[in-house]
């Protein structure tokens, strides 16, 4: 038992923490804003805790149901980043709105908690345990700014949606259980030697659940309306950070106990990839509101995340985990930019807003064309690469059809983010906006559009690193 | 054995149906009370294939504080008023056909796979279940809970935890000029601070000031 506990002392100091930061928040009045920096200090504390154990080797911890491993320790250090860079720079966009409340930061460390519990999860009931925690937080942040009917909307769509798809997973699992008669995830590859249709059947339901996790059509509903009524704060973390952890989950689930199940779910997840790729680049047109645009091309992204894994092999898996780290520095970018939209203590977020950006403001201009052609997967910069490792991949495993529809939905998807770039460049100009940038902001903002900019300097560097998470 | 099989198929039944008028029944509090009959043959479900202990618990925690705080709440916001229009409304009856088809598919399916267990026993056999009997239904939840779950059961904590910081983010107000009791203040008052003797000369009155 002890001998578990030194693995996972990142999950026991993210636990403490959270408990003496509420303690803190209750014993010290007007600690709002110290709570906030303790819970930056707690995230980068971990990272570091994270980095402590010998990378190469797998341990499998708590009676086989709790990995550590590669794949997880660097899915980990995503998922910090993603949340030390969401807490820097929201920080006045929430004292504008008047939503820093101590339990703010807290409900961000305690979805963090379970996201790594996700990520490290081999075993179902751990799996379900960390999701639980993870929505749970998620609903709430969702509803913070609740004075504004939007924001509970969406906390409530977003609770009702994912409760059903909850369910649907839990009833997958139980059927999962009752044909194999465990809940591991090893052991359940052991206990069939043909295809079992009660197992398929646990599967679907399973795929069904993380698939409305990570958005991806047809269980892309919530995700427009969700991410548009939350504090932009929180969009930012729900479009980078709990797709992080679904992915791995999808991963883990799929190449773990079903790979000898690969012609089952390999149709699945294709037609989830096509459908939201196609989906993400034709709704996103018409779109005038930013947030729902980002909901709509996250949607197209994990379509093209989804696409990697669908191939059944390493490298696929590769190459989806380094599409889905430079999706999460592209959209740190982007929301960085929107965190920059404020005039008179007012936030903007409509298309219209950035018309004529360029001639008041050209740096922030330059960084919105740099992460936007990006997105597009404009080469040379970073978007590309991810795209191209994923259609490498694609086309290699012979699955053309997969790789046209991709290319395709890449061209359209071109448009509305080019529109964009012309709204800025072209339109006519409007009032200027304040430049009272936090510090925060700054750094996240050059820094995300370096690494965009300058990813073909070294892109082996992160292949390199990647090129270790063996599952197969 | 048939006696057995008779209970079992009765309080299936009656949970599968009173699940259903759950979602069905027009009447708010009708659906609270379906809700809990429903518990409550699951709970017998629970106790007729030995595990009492889960059973009563089901009873305790699910009839006794959930449903009837459901039921609070149904009464407290009126809503046995509003008629349950999910079936009825014309707004909503273009969903059925496809909602119904679909869980049509879903049962047929269900049956496909109950049928390929049913006719091929080898797949999971009940040996695999190592019962002891010789230990009681809670030791023996014990014995795992605390060891081979600790983690898992560590993490629910945290979850419960989550919970309530929730509910108190999203319905807590604090309100302007509320008057809380203060049991230092109202302790170290001295008669001294409150009471204020007066010589009162005769036929003068005092004169109070606030």
């Amino acid at each position: 038992m002890m001998n578990n506990l030194n693995f996972v002392y990142p999950e026991i100091f993210i636990s403490i923490s959270i408990m003496f930061l509420l303690i803190l928040g209750v014993f010290k009045k007007n600690s709002s804003n110290l709570i906030y920096n303790l819970s930056i200090i707690t995230l980068i504390g971990t990272l570091v805790l994270t980095f402590n154990y010998p990378i190469n080797t797998d341990n499998i911890l708590f009676n086989e149901s709790y990995k550590i491993d590669y794949l997880s320790t660097f899915m980990k250090i995503l998922v910090f980043i993603g949340g030390i860079f969401t807490l820097i720079v929201s920080f006045k966009y929430l004292k504008i709105f008047k939503i820093l409340q101590i339990e703010y930061s807290i409900l961000i460390l305690t979805s963090i908690l379970g996201m790594m519990v996700m990520i490290s999860s081999n075993d179902l009931i751990v799996f379900y345990i960390g999701l639980e925690l993870q929505s749970l937080s998620l609903y709430v942040l969702a509803s913070f700014n609740r004075d504004q009917i939007k924001s509970s909307e969406a906390g409530l769509k977003y609770f009702v949606l994912s409760a059903l798809s909850s369910g649907l997973l839990l009833y997958g699992c139980s059927l999962i259980y009752g044909f194999s008669g465990t809940t591991n995830f090893d052991l359940i590859s052991d206990s069939f030697d043909k295809v079992e249709y009660g197992l398929t059947f646990g599967l679907v339901f399973i795929l069904v659940g993380l698939a409305f996790k990570i958005s991806a059509v047809p269980f892309h509903m919530w995700a427009p309306d969700v991410y548009e009524g939350s504090p932009t704060s929180v969009t930012l973390f729900f479009a980078i950070v709990p797709k992080l952890a679904a992915l791995t989950v999808f991963i883990r689930f799929l190449y773990v106990p079903f790979i000898n199940m690969i012609e089952q779910w390999q149709m699945i997840i294709i037609f989830l990839s096509i459908a939201s790729m196609v989906f993400g680049a034709i709704a996103a047109i018409g779109q005038t509101n930013l947030k729902r645009l980002v909901a709509y091309s996250s949607i197209g992204h994990m379509g093209y995340a989804l696409a990697g894994l669908s191939t059944g092999t390493n490298q696929g898996i590769q190459s989806s985990i380094i599409y889905i780290s430079i999706y999460l520095v592209m959209n740190l970018g982007l929301f960085s930019c929107l965190f920059m939209l404020k005039r008179n203590d007012k936030y903007y977020e409509n298309i219209e807003d950035l018309s004529g950006l360029s001639k008041n403001h050209p740096l922030l201009s330059l960084s919105f064309l740099i992460v936007l052609f990006s997105l597009a997967g404009i080469p040379p910069l970073a978007g590309f690469f991810a795209k191209f490792y994923i259609f490498k991949i694609v086309i290699e495993q012979s699955m053309y059809f997969l790789a046209i529809v991709g290319l395709l939905a890449t061209v359209i998807s071109a448009f509305y983010y080019l529109r964009i770039i012309k709204i800025i460049y072209f339109d006519k100009e409007k009032e200027k906006y304040d430049l009272d940038y936090n510090i925060g902001l700054k750094i996240s903002l050059v820094l995300s559009t370096l690494l965009v900019a300058f990813y073909f300097i070294a892109p082996s560097k992160l292949l390199e690193i990647i090129s270790n998470i063996v599952i197969i | 054995m048939i006696a057995h099989s008779i209970f079992f198929y009765t309080f299936s039944i009656i949970a599968i149906i009173s699940a259903i008028m759950v979602t069905a029944s027009k009447n708010t509090v009708h659906s609270v009370f379906f809700l809990i009959l429903d518990f409550i043959s699951i709970s017998c479900l629970f106790i007729m294939i030995g595990a009492e202990f889960l059973g009563m618990i089901m009873l305790i925690v699910y009839v006794g504080a959930v449903a009837v705080l459901f039921l609070f709440v149904v009464m407290m916001l009126n809503v046995a008023q509003q008629k349950n229009q999910w079936f009825l409304s014309s707004q909503s009856s273009k969903h059925i056909p496809i909602g119904l088809i679909i869980s049509v598919i879903i049962f047929f399916e269900l049956i496909i796979v109950v049928g390929g267990w049913k006719y091929k026993p080898d797949l999971m056999t009940s040996s695999n279940l190592i019962i002891n009997e010789s230990i009681s239904n809670t030791h023996s939840i014990g014995n795992i809970l605390y060891t081979e779950y600790i983690h898992v059961f560590q993490l629910s904590g945290m979850i419960l935890l989550v919970a309530m910081i929730g509910a108190i983010i999203l319905t807590f107000r604090e309100r302007a000029g509320l008057k809380r009791q203060s049991y230092f203040k109202q302790i170290s008052r001295e008669r001294s601070d409150s009471i204020n003797l007066v010589e009162v000369e005769n036929n003068k009155g005092v004169n109070i000031d606030d």
